[in-house]
């Protein structure tokens, strides 16, 4: 694995690309989280009735324990950057058709595909220390003193992880079959901005929610909406929470589905 | 002498086309072997298989006398069909990864190949600067990191100027002298010719013929090109050995067909002294490679 993992780093420390991109995700993801801050702020800080009122009903989602469960939400919509630098580590091996060189050099094709693998739980694992350092600060900056209820949503952090690993695994998975970088990418972010929403909301709609099951709901539903943006819908709110455990589950078999299905198709198909 | 390759009744189809047809052959250790064939013969298939890039439909084949490995693959250097390395890393950091993977070498002996195949000045350029010869050349110096006992060369000398092939012609032979196994596919007969000890022809996925290249190029008869002062009477003493006896007159040979290993030089001077003929030359005439090849695949 070591071997494996050093490999990578040879192939990556030189991609301008990767660096670009990473460099983009660890702007993005503070970014996204400071706009809505700052917004909140502005909201609350009115002397008026509706700011006070404002206050009174969010009550403060970057606070403890709510900040963890908010940057998380708010963060998970920036998937698709990290997205589209898993989609060009396996299409470039396509396009260079290194994916053959390591195997004639030496690679078992298992092992080829380990190591895009363990690129994506890697770039999963730089993603969620981002959002953990995010929160914290975000938690602390709005907290006078750490409270008991700290780490009481703490768990966030192994539901953001699990949703971006799984929906990096499924930009994998399209890059891995569709293999030209370009209609990798036109194909995931289509998908995953209009399309899929639109047919989760159409089928929530006329559907009894069967939109769920599709491949990034499943995993989107990990993360619910913030407490306060439920507020007007208490009872769905606490629905979606109850939910987290199965969606856990169906993502960790979907993730799992994906992985196995591209090392099953890996070892029978020509390596053009 | 052991066998490095055993190829088992291969067989590899692409949809409706069949690239390979039931091909069986073993490659000796310490050969330089070649792999003949027509465009669309079926050469590179054959070599992708045994690499692992490519499935076969049936058949099988061994390394080194055991099921072909990622690790037995480690120790053979490759270079199929073009040369494919990260456009966006410099050639000695394409070499690094393949040193990661293969684990052939260490860091120090990449310098050396770089060296061997004149890119050294140019190692730390980018891989998309290349020209074709100068991508080959890299790939070249990655099949020979670590000085691998075997080398699997598909048209090693593409891309390369007149210089760079003859270069290339160089080293292959004098990695067969250093007891290095080659496989090599190749169009260029020419090449074979000079540098192989072996060879498999295909033609259309077909096993044609394998051998040595001695063997291989010659007819199904001897023939003995011979040459005196007068050619008529050399004719007429030579017809009392042989019935096909042809006369060169433009050449001032004369050629006569005798039945396979049948042909003693030293016995036909004799015989010819006796008979009153002083031979001016005397020669077991070989075909070229290039005229068997084309006899062989009837093109």
């Amino acid at each position: 694995m070591k071997a494996l993992i050093y490999t990578e780093w040879l192939k990556m420390r030189k991609y301008n690309a990767f660096w670009w991109i990473m460099g983009i995700t660890t702007l993005s993801y503070p970014g996204i989280n400071f706009i809505f801050h700052f917004v909140y702020q502005q909201i609350v800080q009115q002397q008026s009735q509706t700011g006070q009122m404002a206050k009174i009903l969010l009550g403060n989602p970057f606070s403890f324990p709510e900040a963890w469960h908010t940057v998380a939400y708010f963060s998970s919509w920036f998937v698709f950057i990290p997205a589209v630098v898993v989609i060009m580590l396996i299409t470039n091996e396509y396009g260079f058709k290194t994916h053959r060189q390591n195997i004639i050099d030496g690679w078992s094709r298992n092992q080829f595909l380990s190591s895009k693998l363990i690129d994506v739980m890697l770039i999963t694992l730089i993603i969620t220390l981002l959002y953990s350092v995010i929160s914290f600060v975000t938690g602390n900056l709005n907290q006078e003193r750490l409270i008991k209820s700290t780490w009481e949503q703490v768990h966030y952090v192994g539901l953001f992880a699990l949703q971006t690993f799984s929906q990096l695994s499924l930009a994998f998975f399209i890059g891995f079959l569709v293999r030209k970088a370009f209609i990798a990418l036109g194909i995931f972010i289509f998908y995953f901005f209009p399309f899929e929403p639109i047919i989760v909301a159409l089928l929530k709609e006329y559907g009894n929610d069967s939109g769920r099951f599709l491949p990034l709901e499943i995993s989107d539903r990990l993360i619910p909406r913030p407490a306060f943006l439920a507020k007007l819908d208490e009872a769905g709110y606490k629905e979606s929470l109850n939910a987290i455990p199965q969606h856990v589950l169906y993502t960790l078999l979907l993730t799992g589905v994906v992985w196995g299905v591209c090392f099953w198709v890996n070892k029978r198909r020509d390596l053009k | 002498m052991s066998i490095v390759l055993s190829v088992k009744n291969l067989s590899k189809s692409y949809s409706t086309v069949r690239a390979l047809n039931d091909v069986s052959f073993d490659v000796p250790e310490g050969s330089v072997f070649g792999i003949l064939g027509p465009n669309g013969s079926g050469k590179t298939t054959l070599l992708g298989v045994v690499m692992d890039v490519l499935k076969a439909n049936s058949g099988s084949f061994l390394w080194f006398s055991r099921h072909g490995t990622s690790e037995q693959r480690k120790k053979i250097g490759s270079l199929l069909e073009t040369p494919n390395f990260y456009s966006y890393m410099s050639g000695s950091d394409n070499l690094r990864v393949t040193q990661a993977i293969s684990g052939r070498g260490a860091k120090i002996d990449i310098d050396a190949v770089l060296k061997k195949v004149n890119l050294y000045d140019r190692r730390w350029a980018p891989f998309k600067s290349f020209s074709l010869g100068m991508k080959q050349r890299l790939a070249i110096a990655a099949a020979l990191l670590g000085n691998p006992k075997v080398m699997v060369l598909d048209e090693p000398t593409n891309g390369l100027d007149p210089v760079g092939i003859a270069e290339i012609r160089q080293l292959i032979v004098e990695l067969r002298e250093q007891g290095h196994t080659i496989i090599m596919a190749s169009h260029l007969l020419d090449e074979v010719e000079k540098v192989c000890t072996h060879a498999a022809i295909l033609k259309n996925g077909h096993l044609i013929t394998t051998g040595e290249v001695e063997d291989i190029m010659m007819d199904d008869d001897d023939v003995v090109e011979v040459s005196a002062a007068d050619l008529n009477a050399l004719a007429a003493v030579l017809s009392k050995l042989g019935k096909e006896i042809v006369t060169d007159e433009k050449n001032h040979t004369v050629q006569i067909t005798l039945p396979r290993g049948s042909a003693r030089l030293d016995e036909i001077n004799r015989f010819c002294f006796d008979n009153g003929i002083v031979l001016s030359q005397l020669v077991l005439k070989k075909k070229r490679l290039e005229a068997r090849f084309f006899e062989l695949t009837n093109n």
